[in-house]
């Protein structure tokens, strides 16, 4: 079988040392919607990048009807025929369809080389025609909705020729309705002889729109085949694999306990596209960790944000015993005892140009006894920041030391260390060991037992199963900005590998103490 | 630490590139550019010579004097200009701040009932409230409106100036001199020079105090914490509670008490009155001296020292020789220019790993 | 005053508003298309002072290089000498911002700096004179006077300046280049990509656009039309140079590109009043007003007007949120919020 597209034995290092594709091969034959799926860091992006020219591979290669390619940038794939829709939809918002369309080789008119408006909006209407996409060409891209934005973006691949059109998360932002709309244009344009892949998380989307399919994990293809062929629940394990059940902590049945942390109908709008959380209600009691498993960029870090006070949600309440929580800040979420280890390490996380002590002592500097009147107390910081080195093992010489000289390891230690110092009655765990070595990566989930053990409420948001199956007591899954699933610690990744990727969904779902847990699918038990 | 280092050896490439540049530009327009040269870089010292029947003697005081002056006022200006730029604004207030500043403690000096040694207590406190009230505006335009404050600080410096001028010329001036200016600064507030000849009075003492001052408000104070932290990271620093839009607003307000003191220093010590037509622009030179320092305290006095000491030189140099003194315009933007051009020379500092 | 020789001081004073308005706006235009570009130009000051001060050195040193040609051609070398500098200047900033990575604000203030000291140091060099080329005989860019106009003393006057020398040529080009700025960015293609480079560099560079090359252009545009304006000074009204000409009219310009909006005509409007603002100073000290308060009124406006368009920015995003809360409950019955997103 000819195929259109072929990568071969693709492989890429990053400076950093991270092997992020090892060996990938697959093929994709001509008119044909093929789905590249995978979780967040299992290597599809880079796969991407490298058919689209945006990286180059250390070795392998990709082909285009049968004939190796070498893509030095963008303009060599576009070329050739190779078009992307990227996750981040790079439009000019204050121009219209037609001249973000045109950009780049926009037509003109007359020796004074004036742009030919009139012949760009022509040639828009006549694309979208072509393709059975609806577009306004003179409408201003600002105003309009993110589906329809999302047309503009494929109309301009299109107008530069492509023949394999590469989606990059395409329904990252699109409401359900918008999700079909785009599959029903993919399906009339693939008919019309266009290749499609597709590169997703979610295994809905593969069994409702992909012919046929390839998974990555870690970098690795680890299976593929024919969409139809497949059972939802075997895919679900191909995507999160089969994980051995890890020696883990007793765990803790809080459900009939009263709530410390309660959460009731949050929701969060954006100027833009679908929201990024809806219908939220969840309890965390003393003594438990709530573990919010998903893929990360379906709402988990906003969900951070609301709970740790840094933003007011759209709708809804949050209170601790009883105290409102939600858009008051985060001085009055700390002075309520919560506390934050955010996703973002080195944006949010730490402060790279201050020092070791300087980053511990973010929380309460402006409180005796770090500081008195206004005036710093250094040598009480130090002090403290010598003695959450220690107990924490954070490797570097000494406490004044800049951030930026630590691991990432060591990075995320200051900040549970700074933390936990707090004594917080609720700590927001956001992908607390991403990117952290093992043997650090081991102490801090030790240290997060040891918080629940001690009486303080946490919620762990990972996309790293292992994590949630070792640490969780309770397990709820958040897609699209909606609590899908409500399971009991002991969960099977396997199962919550189906809620990730949308294959499952007990809509509705809420994990309060009171909600019930999701009945298993049966596909999971098969 | 290392990455400090680095840095300092790139400014001193950079200052010793523009010294080459010096004597290129010298080279091209000048009949005996060594002796030219010479005296850019050493006509701000002092003479000190020996001879048999007098010992020693110092000439060119009145001079050096005049190099410790500007120091002063620049490095002052230069403190005003790295609160903006610790919290990573670019506030080019420092300008306003400084007529401002010193108008108000000219006002103050002469208005106020004259008390024995209160009365430059007061001006001091008028000029650094002055100061710190124009830079607090600027402050909460950006904080508070988002607005650039680039384009605000630029436009508030010319009503300050505006300001300045219309009370000089309306109310505030020696109908006794033959040109606008305002009347002499009582001598109760009026400062004492300490070294005969020269203008250097006890405002010396500012050269190691503002700048310990700057240097302990930066690090030994909450407020100043939260401006390093805003500056470094504003995401970190709104994830960790610190209030970042009023640490944004301090920072140009801090900055403009330094500015308002360096208006002091002009008004109560140097001139002693204040023309209507005093230069506007001293306001970027504190920028160089700014850029220069790499925004840290500690390095300010000597990086205005620095710079005055090339400014007096490229005087001594015109007078003495046919090279004219606006030389040191030309070096100074060319410090400016090497100094932020981060691809120029390769960092040598090490990141760490991540 | 009779009715005649009232609209002739009419008629003067609009001559003297143009004659304000013009080295502004021309700068101002310099700064918009670059704004627009993504490479806001904060040295428009340095980039008029240098062609003021070349434009007089090329008029003043012509005869000496061209001895036989005609005298008319002696301002148009200075003209051309001046917008030259301007343009090397220009450049400068960009090699130093787009290559040597140098923050553009600062490097900007840098090439104010470095036009203040090169000027100077040049002028004393070659003339001598450390305040002025009163020394040099430099030549005037002409007056265009409209013909056939004489019959209707009053459109003489309005049409053709005081004396009836006519406005002089960088007016007529001032607000020319209102129009050819306008049409460049709006209607060329080239302006489309200036403007795509300036509002999302990335979408740009994804569309193919050589984003680093547009800037290029953008700055040494915004050099060449801020050289307009710096021709203006010091080969209009005045025929020499005098060190620090300009006197703020390049930061005044920078504001009027905000003051306006970002736009073309609006830039015009408040290249305008600043330049009303100069030429009132002087009248409105007839009714007590100080100038210093005349003057304090542009900068005023700029401040509020930045105020309000921010205002307007948030007043947007609200509504846009406000809008997008029909997601999350199309019933309309809503719980209690605690206050919309405050960030």
């Amino acid at each position: 079988m000819t195929s259109q597209l072929s990568v071969r034995q693709l492989v890429k290092r990053y400076p950093n040392g991270v092997l992020a594709s090892d060996g990938v091969s697959f093929d994709v034959p001509a008119s044909e919607v093929h789905a590249v799926v995978g979780e967040n860091g299992a290597g599809k992006s880079t796969v991407m990048k490298m058919i689209y020219g945006l990286e180059a591979p250390d070795a392998g290669e990709v082909m285009l009807d049968g004939r190796p390619c070498r893509f030095k940038s963008p303009a060599d794939a576009i070329a050739a025929g190779i078009g992307l829709v990227p996750q981040h939809l790079q439009l000019v918002s204050s121009l219209t369809v037609a001249e973000n369309i045109v950009l780049g080789a926009e037509p003109v008119r007359g020796v004074l080389r004036r742009f030919d408006r009139q012949q760009a909006e022509t040639l828009t209407r006549e694309l979208a025609r072509q393709h059975g996409l609806e577009a306004d060409a003179t409408a201003i891209v600002a105003e309009l909705s993110v589906g329809q934005q999302q047309r503009v973006e494929i109309l301009k691949a299109l107008h530069r020729g492509a023949r394999v059109l590469l989606l990059d998360e395409p329904t990252a932002l699109l409401s359900p309705q918008e999700a079909d709309e785009l599959f029903r244009s993919l399906r009339r344009m693939v008919d019309r002889g266009l290749t499609v892949v597709l590169i997703t998380h979610k295994l809905s989307e593969v069994i409702e729109v992909s012919d046929r399919f390839t998974v990555m994990r870690s970098g690795r293809v680890v299976g593929g085949g024919h969409s139809k062929d497949h059972t939802q629940a075997q895919l679900a394990e191909l995507i999160v694999g089969c994980s051995v059940d890890t020696a883990s902590a007793p765990r803790v049945d809080a459900r009939g306990r009263e709530p410390l942390v309660q959460v009731r109908g949050l929701g969060m709008v954006r100027a833009r596209g679908r929201a990024e959380l809806q219908g939220i209600s969840l309890d965390v009691a003393a003594g438990e960790i709530l573990g919010i498993a998903g893929v990360e960029g379906n709402g988990q870090n906003r969900l951070a944000d609301v709970l740790s006070g840094l933003v007011a949600p759209s709708i809804g309440s949050v209170s601790i015993d009883g105290a409102p929580l939600a858009g008051r800040g985060v001085r009055h979420a700390r002075a309520l005892g919560v506390g934050c280890v955010p996703e973002d390490r080195l944006h949010s996380g730490v402060a790279v140009g201050l020092s070791v002590a300087e980053n511990s002592a973010a929380v309460d500097y402006h409180r005796p006894p770090a500081s008195h009147a206004g005036l710093l107390d250094m040598r009480f910081i130090r002090q403290r920041a010598r003695a959450l080195m220690s107990s924490h093992e954070v490797r570097c010489r000494d406490e004044q030391v800049g951030m930026v000289t630590l691991s990432g390891g060591n990075m995320q230690k200051v900040v549970f260390g700074r933390e936990l110092q707090a004594q917080p009655r609720f700590l927001i765990a956001s992908q607390p060991t991403r990117g952290v070595d093992i043997g650090a990566a081991q102490r801090l989930r030790r240290s997060l037992v040891a918080l629940r053990d001690a009486g303080a409420a946490v919620l762990l948001i990972s996309a790293d199963l292992d994590e949630i199956g070792a640490l969780a007591d309770r397990v709820a899954v958040l897609y699209e900005g909606r609590l899908v699933a409500h399971f009991a610690g002991r969960v099977s990744p396997r199962t919550l590998g189906l809620y990730m990727t949308g294959l499952a969904c007990d809509a509705g779902a809420s994990a309060t103490l009171a909600a019930p847990f999701s009945s298993l699918p049966a596909e999971a038990t098969a | 630490m290392r990455l400090a280092t680095s840095g300092r050896m790139r400014t001193l490439a950079m200052v010793l590139l523009v010294l080459a540049l010096a004597w290129a530009l010298i080279a091209m327009v000048s009949h005996e550019p060594l002796h030219a040269f010479r005296l850019l870089l050493t006509g701000a010292l002092p003479e000190v010579r020996w001879s048999p029947d007098l010992g020693f003697s110092v000439r060119r005081m009145a001079r050096f004097g005049a190099v410790i002056e500007e120091t002063i006022t620049l490095s002052l200006l230069g403190l005003a200009v790295l609160f903006g730029f610790r919290a990573r604004q670019f506030s080019m207030g420092a300008d306003g701040q400084f007529f401002l500043g010193a108008l108000a403690a000219a006002l103050a000096s002469t208005w106020v009932a004259p008390l024995p040694g209160l009365s430059l207590l007061l001006a001091a406190i008028a000029a650094v409230a002055t100061g710190f009230a124009w830079g607090l505006l600027a402050g909460v335009l950006k904080a508070r409106f988002g607005a650039n404050e680039i384009v605000t600080t630029l436009m508030l410096n010319v009503v300050a100036i505006q300001l300045y001028r219309l009370v000089i010329t309306l109310w505030f001036n020696d109908p006794s001199a033959n040109m606008i200016v305002s009347p002499l600064v009582p001598d109760g507030a009026a400062l004492t020079p300490w070294l005969a000849r020269t203008n250097i009075t006890a405002f010396v003492l500012s050269l190691p105090l503002a700048a310990a001052a700057a240097w302990w408000l930066l690090n030994r104070t909450t407020t100043g914490f939260e401006i390093r932290a805003v500056g470094d990271s504003p995401a970190f620093a709104a994830q960790v509670g610190m209030p970042v839009r009023r640490a944004i607003a301090l920072s140009m307000a801090l900055g403009g008490a330094f500015a308002g003191l360096a208006g002091l220093h002009v008004s109560n010590a140097l001139l002693k009155r204040l023309p209507v037509d005093l230069n506007p622009g001293i306001g970027f030179e504190g920028l160089v001296i700014a850029l220069m320092a790499r925004n840290d305290p500690a390095a300010v006095p000597l990086s205005a020292l620095l710079y005055a000491c090339l400014k007096a030189g490229a005087q001594a140099m015109e007078r003495a020789s046919d090279v004219p003194r606006e030389l040191v315009l030309v070096l100074q933007a060319c410090i400016v220019l090497l100094v932020v051009s981060e691809r120029l020379l390769p960092t040598f500092a090490r990141r760490g790993k991540t | 005053m009779s009715g005649e020789a009232l609209s002739l001081f009419a008629a003067g004073l609009l001559a003297a508003w143009l004659r304000a308005t013009a080295p502004i706006l021309l700068a101002a235009l310099g700064g918009l298309v670059s704004e627009r570009a993504g490479v806001i130009n904060v040295g428009l000051e340095g980039l008029m002072l240098v062609a003021a001060f070349f434009g007089v050195l090329g008029s003043a040193f012509a005869p000496q290089w061209w001895p036989g040609a005609a005298a008319w051609v002696y301002p148009w070398v200075g003209a051309a000498s001046g917008l030259s500098a301007a343009l090397v200047l220009a450049l400068v900033l960009a090699v130093f911002h787009l290559e040597f990575g140098a923050d553009l604000i600062v490097a900007g203030i840098g090439i104010n700096l470095l036009a203040a000291g090169v000027t100077v140091f040049a002028m004393v060099t070659l003339t001598g004179d450390k305040g002025s080329t009163a020394g040099l005989l430099s030549h005037a860019l002409p007056a265009l006077h409209i013909p056939g106009v004489a019959g209707w003393p009053l459109l003489d006057a309005l049409l053709n300046g005081d004396g009836g020398r006519g406005h002089h040529v960088l007016i007529y080009a001032a607000f020319g280049a209102v129009a050819i700025v306008a049409w460049l960015l709006w209607r060329t293609r080239l302006g489309l990509r200036l403007r795509a480079a300036g509002e999302n560099p990335e979408a740009a560079r994804a569309a193919g656009l050589p984003v680093k090359r547009l800037q290029y252009l953008a700055l040494g545009f915004s050099g060449l039309l801020a050289g307009l304006g710096g021709l203006y000074l010091s080969m209009g009204y005045l025929t020499l140079f005098q060190a620090d000409m300009t006197a703020g009219r390049g930061f005044l310009a920078l504001a009027a590109v905000f003051l306006g909006a970002r736009r073309p005509l609006g830039t015009l409007a408040a290249a305008l009043l600043f330049g009303a603002a100069s030429v009132l100073a002087g009248q409105l000290g007839l009714l007590h007003i100080p100038t210093q308060v005349v003057y304090m009124i542009p900068p005023a406006a700029t401040v509020i007007a930045m105020v309000l368009f921010a205002q307007r920015r948030e007043q947007l995003r609200r509504r846009a949120l406000a809008a997008a809360l029909i997601q999350l409950n199309p019933t309309g019955a809503t719980a209690p919020t605690p206050g919309l997103p405050s960030q």
